[in-house]
């Protein structure tokens, strides 16, 4: 047994050593058609797209093979292929696996914008701007620009949103007397009562460990949650005024039972939305082609509507999901690579055909102006142009909203912390306090400065 | 006197020469030994002794997000000790230990015991259907009991609804820890009881046959026959569960999905340490976790061993 | 529960004499029928527990044959709604371009060649401690039973990073070749290699000039014949159901296990993906899935019964 490990830690450092090399090397080659800071020429980018070249994508969207299929059309020299390595942290974690073994990570990956920070931190993307990124950014909204440039690097190009607004059942609300949508929080929660009263339904239900969900309503109220430098400081401020504010409204709706706290997304949750017991659903704009195909009895009973407000008259929402395309630093086709992720998102038939057929919510100006798009009448909605809607909520999104570059720690630490006291319907505020004191515990033994 | 498995087995059956001089047919013999253990050894280095190797050298070390990688000695371990997470999930660990394998094994016992003795009608169906959940993969069991456990729609509610018990709440924070031990259950006693029922039949049949025309009764033939006669495959199955416990995974890591508010990220030492690693980005500290992991499991294991032998060595000398 | 009355009653019967801690009941029974007699009480109380391991099963059947909308309205015990089993299947076995077909078939692979390599390696390695004394063998030994104590999970990255190394991630072999160490299965080769291989055959076998390695492949591997199927059935399980190790190696979709598909199916599900609600997908692929390894088993059922029969006429 004495010589086994000895042998072992030989070989594990020769390992550590190969992979620091290997690293080094792989990012330095990665500028190999261009070094970083000068912008791609068109012959380079010509040449590029006519050297035969395969690509791998990883991307949990399905039957994104269709987009993929029509970039391979215009490019016969390159061939994509795409993997599902797994949704969500999954995908993160496979990823990160494969950048620190220096191979097998793809050229393009799927990138939730929250994400997007801690893998600049380590390196791992292409900044796009010299590959000709900056030239589209007018042509996407806002906001989700600024998600994926948050300084003077663009790191992906806009995939889809998620600007958040408010899904209700009409029947149950006018059964409840409403014949409105409620348009502030304190109309909502005056609903909730005559809800529950009327019609023993629960207005909505917030998912107990749904970060993204109570995130989204911070954004809203204005919060400014997370900021990062892009170097080494971070700034965390979750139990501010404005949190505060919104994690003292739904603890007392829930304490007051009438807004129920089950984990959301799994099948005894989809149950509650096609039988009635949420009457709404509090979410973003992918969620209305979710709901369709979740509560498929429900059809036409539903209506969507803008998030209720803080101040009456005003019009402000907030974000829940959405993802970029993003170029990993290692790939040894950068050029190709960057033309395959804004193809996807840029590339008007392939754009409109991720709205229409798998549908992302657009990012995109040129989609939400579609009417193909923004004039779709959804009967599950009792003919609404809920698209149209939506599009408008996108416009009214606070445009500067950040995240810490280890959103993974951010999100489990809010599900022992937050999630626990909502499931057992405590208080929110009080458990805003802890979650700010692990994280900023996490940032500075990660050697962060906190602000 | 049996081939039923006993760990304490040191001794190698001499087939070779009694002498202790290295004959030229002695290494003959030995060279042929080597050749036959070199296939499993070659990759048993490879893939356990040298990826553990790598991860004990990992856990010397501090990386941070900003800073990289330093040198930091036994600083994970020291930290690790104080780690109030990690202390709570080996608790919760022990506390599984005690209560859930108490009640696998006893009832694997039963039933080797009531199969063995063929007093049973139709004792080959019920060894298989008991064995079968051991084939059903941990991701095919959780997610079907996660089905089971539902509070709205799950058959296990809808009929303590209907004789007006309420809905039971398995997936509560309170009661996920013995919903999980239930899992564990269902999954392993069959696996269990195959080991037992397997050392049972291998006991010499004049040795209870002598006990039943004794006229002692099936219970006792069971009890001061059999399971005495078992001990070894019994100690077996205890350092197996010993091992099990330890290292749940795929049970919470699968549950966590049903239920998140009440599996935490350290809900047991093994599931902590791939959290530490794949979620927090502290693979060194979780290095180190898992090596005090492996040493509390075999510090247990050996501890169980050592009772059993001053016990056996106690009624040897009682007898 | 009733181990402990069985216990408890044992005991006294033991402390109270010769008597059957049943009392005159059993003691008479046995003048009836002095061989072996049925027990009507033992026969309810396990056939009642065997309930308990089955039920889980014959839900997972129930739910396979029901839709999306049945599996959420219809009591889980039984069938309702419409029969929907073919549908199902339809769905399953077409979805993402036929996958799942795919996912079993790898799952076969891993599992089978895992399986009969890592027995292959036990048998002779089990083989050599128990039938040879040689330099460093107890050492060699309390290593493997050593490592069976390595929580493995949390060695998931050192391992990727070193298999990566090797260029062997996103491969089979990444699956197949870990699967071979089975500590475990040489420990069993080895107790059970100890008495069914008795030395004076290997003995006269020596005198009759066979070499080392034919007289394992020839009369060991022979007389190891039942364990040799117990470790192949373990190890099959192992590799069977192996969850982590596919989880963390693999990335190609072409090349999971149905353990890893199932999950990913059911991430997939519980996301929604566009408009796809796969509760009752995931559910019957749950079920494809455990029957071939409930088939082996009964399949394979004569052998290790075989096996356990001869192990008693052996001790």
């Amino acid at each position: 047994m004495r010589n086994a490990p000895r042998t072992a830690l030989k070989l594990g450092s020769v390992a550590a050593a190969a992979a620091l090399l290997l690293t080094a090397c792989s990012s330095s080659d990665g500028g190999d058609s261009g070094a970083s800071g000068d912008a791609i020429t068109d012959e380079q980018r010509e040449e590029a797209l006519n050297t035969p070249t395969e690509l791998t994508f990883w991307t949990w969207v399905p039957d994104i093979q269709n987009e993929v299929d029509l970039f391979e059309e215009a490019y016969p020299a390159i061939s994509v292929t795409v993997e599902n390595v797994g949704q969500g942290a999954e995908h993160y974690q496979k990823l990160r696996s494969a950048l620190e073994a220096g191979q097998g990570a793809p050229d393009v990956a799927q990138m939730e914008y929250q994400y997007i920070s801690s893998f600049v931190l380590s390196e791992a993307l292409l900044d796009l701007e010299p590959y000709g990124a900056d030239e589209i950014s007018g042509d996407f909204v806002e906001w989700a620009w600024n998600q994926v440039s948050p300084g003077d690097e663009t790191w992906g190009i806009p995939q889809d949103v998620g600007p958040m607004g408010n899904l209700y059942r009409e029947d149950i609300l006018a059964e409840a007397g409403i014949d409105e949508a409620p348009a502030t929080w304190d109309d909502y929660a005056d609903a909730a009562q005559a809800v529950k009263d009327e019609t023993g339904s629960y207005i909505s239900n917030v998912g107990a460990t749904q970060a993204g969900q109570m995130i989204g309503f911070m954004w809203q109220a204005g919060a400014k949650p997370f900021g990062y430098d892009g170097a080494e400081t971070v700034s965390i401020n979750v139990n501010g005024t404005e949190a505060k504010q919104v994690a003292d409204y739904w603890t007392e709706l829930i304490q007051a039972d009438l807004i129920s706290t089950d984990v959301d997304f799994n099948d005894e949750w989809y149950q509650g939305l096609a039988n009635g017991k949420y009457a709404g659903w509090l979410t973003a704009a992918w969620g209305p082609i979710f709901l369709q195909g979740t509560a498929e009895s429900t059809s036409g009973l539903w209506r969507a509507a803008p998030l209720p407000q803080w101040s009456a008259g005003e019009q402000v929402s907030g974000n829940w999901g959405g993802s970029s395309d993003a170029v990993l630093a290692t790939s040894e086709n950068p050029i190709a690579a960057y033309e395959l992720a804004k193809f996807i998102n840029h590339d008007e038939e392939s754009a409109l055909r991720l709205a229409t057929e798998q549908f992302l919510f657009p990012p995109q100006l040129s989609v939400l102006e579609d009417p193909a798009f923004a004039g779709q009448q959804l009967e599950f909605y009792g003919g609404q142009e809920v698209n149209a809607l939506f599009a408008e909520i996108s416009e009214t999104v606070d445009t500067d909203f950040e995240w810490l570059p280890f959103m993974d720690f951010v999100y489990s630490s809010y599900e022992e912390t937050v999630g626990t006291v909502i499931a057992a319907k405590g208080d929110i505020s009080a458990a805003l306090d802890e979650w700010q004191t692990e994280l900023t515990e996490y940032a500075e033994a990660q050697g962060f400065t906190v602000e | 006197m049996s081939h039923a498995p006993a760990l304490d087995d040191e001794r190698p059956t001499a087939a070779a020469p009694q002498k202790r001089r290295v004959s030229a047919n002695q290494r003959k013999l030995n060279r042929a030994a080597y050749l036959f253990i070199t296939p499993f050894f070659v990759i048993f280095v490879a893939m356990l002794i040298v990826p553990l190797g790598y991860a004990g050298y990992l856990s010397l070390f501090e990386s941070r997000l900003i800073g990289g990688e330093t040198f930091a000695g036994f600083a994970n371990y020291v930290r690790a000790l104080q780690d109030p997470d990690f202390l709570a999930s080996i608790g919760r660990m022990a506390l599984f230990f005690v209560v859930q394998v108490p009640i696998m094994l006893g009832l694997a016992l039963f039933f080797a015991l009531a199969l063995d003795s063929g007093r049973a009608r139709g004792s080959k169906g019920a060894r298989l259907l008991i064995f079968m959940p051991y084939a059903v993969p941990a991701v095919v069991a959780t997610l079907m009991w996660g089905y089971l456990y539902g509070p709205d729609f799950g058959p296990i509610a809808q009929i303590a609804r209907s004789v007006g018990f309420g809905t039971p709440d398995f997936l509560s924070p309170e009661n996920i820890l013995g919903s999980m031990m239930n899992i564990v259950t269902w999954e392993f006693v069959g696996y269990n009881m195959i080991i037992l029922y397997a050392a049972l039949r291998a006991i010499p049949s004049e040795l209870y046959e002598a006990a039943e025309i004794d006229g002692a009764g099936q219970f006792r033939t069971a009890w001061s026959v059999k399971i005495p006669a078992i001990r070894s495959a019994i100690l077996l199955t205890v350092i197996f569960s010993i091992i099990g416990t330890f290292q749940l995974f795929n049970e919470p890591s699968l549950l966590n999905t049903i239920a998140p508010d009440a599996i935490t990220n350290s809900f047991t030492p093994n599931y902590y340490a791939y959290n530490l690693a794949f979620i927090n980005q502290e693979l060194n500290y979780a290095a180190a976790i898992a090596f005090l992991l492996g040493l509390v499991i075999a510090i247990v294991s050996y501890v169980v061993q050592l009772n059993e032998q001053r016990r056996a060595r106690k009624e040897r000398s009682g007898a | 529960m009733t181990d402990l009355e069985t216990r408890a009653a044992v005991t006294v019967g033991a402390k109270g004499g010769r008597r059957s801690p049943f009392g005159r009941g059993a003691a008479t029974a046995r003048r009836f029928a002095p061989e072996r007699r049925r027990n009507w009480m033992l026969t309810v109380l396990l056939w009642l527990c065997v309930l308990y391991f089955i039920l889980p099963l014959w839900w997972l059947l129930v739910s396979s044959t029901k839709d999306n909308s049945a599996l959420f309205s219809t009591f889980g015990l039984w069938f309702g709604g419409e029969l929907s089993l073919w549908e199902n299947l339809q769905t399953l076995f077409t979805i993402r371009g036929g996958i799942f077909t795919r996912w079993l078939l790898n799952t076969v692979l891993y599992a089978g060649v895992s399986a009969v390599g890592a027995t292959l390696l036990a048998a002779a390695a089990g083989y050599a401690f128990a039938k040879y004394r040689f330099p460093g063998s107890a050492a060699l030994f309390s290593i493997i039973l050593g490592a069976i104590m390595i929580p493995l999970t949390a060695l998931a990255l050192p391992t990727y990073l070193l298999f990566s190394r090797a260029g062997l991630t996103d491969t089979p072999w990444a699956i197949i070749i870990p699967s071979l160490v089975s500590p475990f299965g040489v420990y069993l080769m080895r107790v059970y290699a100890a008495d069914a291989v008795p030395d004076s055959m290997i003995e006269a076998a020596r005198v009759d000039g066979a070499g080392e390695f034919r007289i394992f492949w020839q009369v060991g591997l022979r007389l190891l014949g039942p364990g040799l199927v117990t470790v192949f059935l373990f190890s099959l399980v192992a590799t069977w159901n192996n969850y982590f190790l596919p989880l963390i190696m693999l990335n190609s979709s072409d090349l999971y296990p149905i353990t890893v598909g199932l999950a990913q199916l059911q991430s997939a599900a519980s996301a929604g993906g566009g408009s796809q609600a796969l509760f009752s997908t995931v559910i019957t692929g749950s079920f494809v899935s455990i029957l071939p390894l409930v088939i082996a088993f009964l399949f394979l059922q004569r052998y290790w019964q075989s096996g356990l029969a001869t192990g008693g006429v052996k001790g």
